[in-house]
């Protein structure tokens, strides 16, 4: 019972990611490789947060949200002129800006959360606190599910709403064409704005959760590999819609515990789930290019 | 100068990189991530090949002739097949996205995760007047010569280099004009293989490799590209070059950990100041003003 919850922890952790990401990629029109940055800064904001100065669990996501929302700026004004293959790049540095900092800004004899050590470098920071919200503690298995799923939810129907206001139609007009949108009088260079805060500040959330639920969390978290497993995810569920994320993200949480129950060596059995997202991918694009649910076909 | 030395010979293998990219990425405007994957998997095949016992020479042509045939089939099995189906820019980069996986997947399936080494003995370094070279540096620096001065020769010499030209400057108007711009594509992604081959076994004749280090070398090769200007064939050179010393200053001034970091601050700078980079497209007042 206790691997199927948590399996239901990292399916809500991805769910999360792959519908933040789906506002950027799908609603946006825009691919985006940092997205694994802004879950990073979420989860050592939150470490940083509650270690150092002894914040509660809410507050600290609170501010690990904002951060993330600030810091997304990186990515939205870029994207006021960038689309295709140079935000691509864009994104790029910005995850390799992201992934250097928390692997390099350190100095392991003074402590964490100083200028001369930020964030432990490789070490990563352990013994985050898991979460305490309103004097319930979630420190077993079942009850960071119910407040993973509790959360996922949260973000569900958040999003859910933001798609149908007349937010959500805006951005879909400015994916299909920008040109006319601004042509129409809207602010373009604000909605991104908004769109990628909103986008990063909910990644971050999931970065908490990660972080208090593992109690740890390392520069890995923030590398490119992790970027490309969320992208797939959106990718191969389908973006421009509210279901596609979220199958995407079931689909390659759970394909690993299949893999599982072959007879493979378990080094490689990452490895081959890797492999199966690549065949994935590559071939979703000829057969399916608007992935498995998806609405939208990405340009 | 020793520093200069070192920085210029490292921006001449991350040159040929770049300009494997370029050449692909120029006529084609398919965003070739897979050639990452290619950069990765072409020491392991020459150095499977030396464990196996056979020589030098051998081993690196066939691990060369491995990269440019995987290229190859890369256009032939899916750039070329979306191409019909007019698929966006963003469909080739996520399908190439995918190959890249594929390829380096299966290096670690295959060969495992440890770094490896191209070279059993090491060599006491040269001297050259006020600098030293190694023997991988001597390498590195007469091979990047040799090759990048024959592409350069044989793109503004040759018939089919300046009709390669051409397909980079207007794919349209040559196909108009009745070349057969499939076979110049299949040219490029061979080029392509054939420049990533070599950069890769040079850099990993000299510092190992590992399944792992083809994506961080293609961001650089990125970089490069970006910096010199993404519109024509010299930008590699002149970016890889200018890259190659900025990092090695970088690790000289600062520490080898913040190479990265002022590389991909280099990026973010030119694209938001300069995103024409340093070499700026030449086009007609009436060009500009449309």
């Amino acid at each position: 019972m206790t691997y199927v919850l948590h399996l239901a922890i990292y399916i809500a952790i991805y769910s999360i990611l792959a519908l933040s990401l789906n506002l950027i990629v799908g609603y946006c029109g825009l691919l985006t490789m940092a997205h694994a940055s802004y879950f990073a800064i979420g989860g050592y904001t939150y470490a940083l947060l509650t270690l150092t100065l002894g914040w509660g669990f809410l507050p600290s996501t609170a501010g690990a949200m904002l951060v993330a929302a600030i810091l997304s700026l990186a990515l939205s004004l870029p994207a006021w002129r960038f689309r295709g293959d140079s935000f691509v790049l864009i994104s790029l540095a910005i995850q390799a800006l992201v992934f250097s900092i928390l692997s390099n800004w350190y100095d392991a004899k003074f402590p964490i959360a100083t200028w001369r050590n930020l964030a432990n470098g490789p070490s990563g920071i352990p013994n985050i606190p898991k979460p305490d919200i309103i004097g319930i503690r979630f420190d077993t298995v079942s009850s960071m599910a119910i407040l993973s799923l509790a959360l996922l939810a949260i973000c569900g129907v958040t999003l859910g709403l933001l798609k149908i206001s007349p937010f959500g139609r805006l951005l879909k007009c400015m994916r299909d064409d920008e040109l006319a949108t601004r042509g129409l009088g809207k602010n373009v260079r604000l909605t991104k704005v908004y769109a990628f805060g909103i986008s990063c500040s909910i990644a971050a959330l999931a970065g908490v959760i990660y972080s208090s639920y593992t109690s740890y969390i390392d520069p890995s978290s923030a590398s490119l590999d992790h970027s490309i497993l969320m992208v797939s995810m959106v990718l191969i569920g389908g973006v421009g819609n509210f279901r596609g994320p979220i199958v995407g993200a079931i689909v390659l949480v759970l394909m690993p515990e299949i893999l599982r129950f072959g007879n493979l060596p378990y080094a490689t059995a990452a490895n081959v789930r890797l492999l199966v997202y690549g065949v994935l991918i590559a071939l979703m694009v000829h057969l399916r290019p608007q992935g498995l649910m998806g609405e939208y076909r990405f340009r | 100068m020793q520093i200069l030395v070192n920085g210029i010979i490292d921006g001449l293998a991350l040159s040929m990189f770049a300009l494997a990219f370029t050449a692909v990425y120029l006529p084609t405007r398919v965003f070739f991530i897979a050639l990452a994957g290619v950069y990765s998997l072409v020491p392991y095949v020459a150095w499977q090949l030396r464990i196996l016992g056979f020589p030098w020479m051998f081993a690196a042509g066939t691990a060369v002739a491995t990269g440019v045939l995987i290229c190859i089939a890369c256009e032939l099995a899916n750039h070329k097949m979306l191409e019909r189906k007019r698929a966006s820019p963003g469909a080739h980069l996520i399908s190439s996205l995918g190959i890249f996986i594929i390829l380096v997947q299966l290096v670690v399936i295959i060969w495992g995760n440890e770094s490896k080494t191209l070279r059993t003995v090491i060599q006491p370094p040269l001297k050259f007047g006020a600098f030293n070279l190694t023997q991988p540096q001597l390498l590195a620096a007469g091979l990047s010569v040799v090759v990048l001065s024959t592409f350069y020769l044989w793109l503004r010499r040759s018939n089919i280099g300046l009709r390669f030209y051409a397909l980079a400057d207007n794919p349209t108007q040559l196909a108009l004009y009745g070349y057969n711009t499939s076979h110049l594509r299949v040219l490029g992604f061979a080029l392509s293989g054939l420049l990533s081959s070599f950069s890769s076994l040079v850099v990993a004749y000299d510092l190992g490799f590992d399944p792992h280090r083809g994506l961080h070398a293609l961001l650089l090769a990125l970089v490069a590209m970006i910096i010199g200007g993404s519109h024509s064939f010299w930008a590699p050179l002149i970016g890889g070059i200018l890259l190659g010393v900025v990092r090695v200053e970088a690790a000289w001034y600062l520490s080898a950990r913040w190479q990265d970091m002022v590389t991909f601050l280099l990026l973010v700078v030119v694209m938001l100041f300069r995103p024409t980079g340093l070499l700026r497209k030449r086009t007609t007042l009436e060009a500009e003003s449309t």
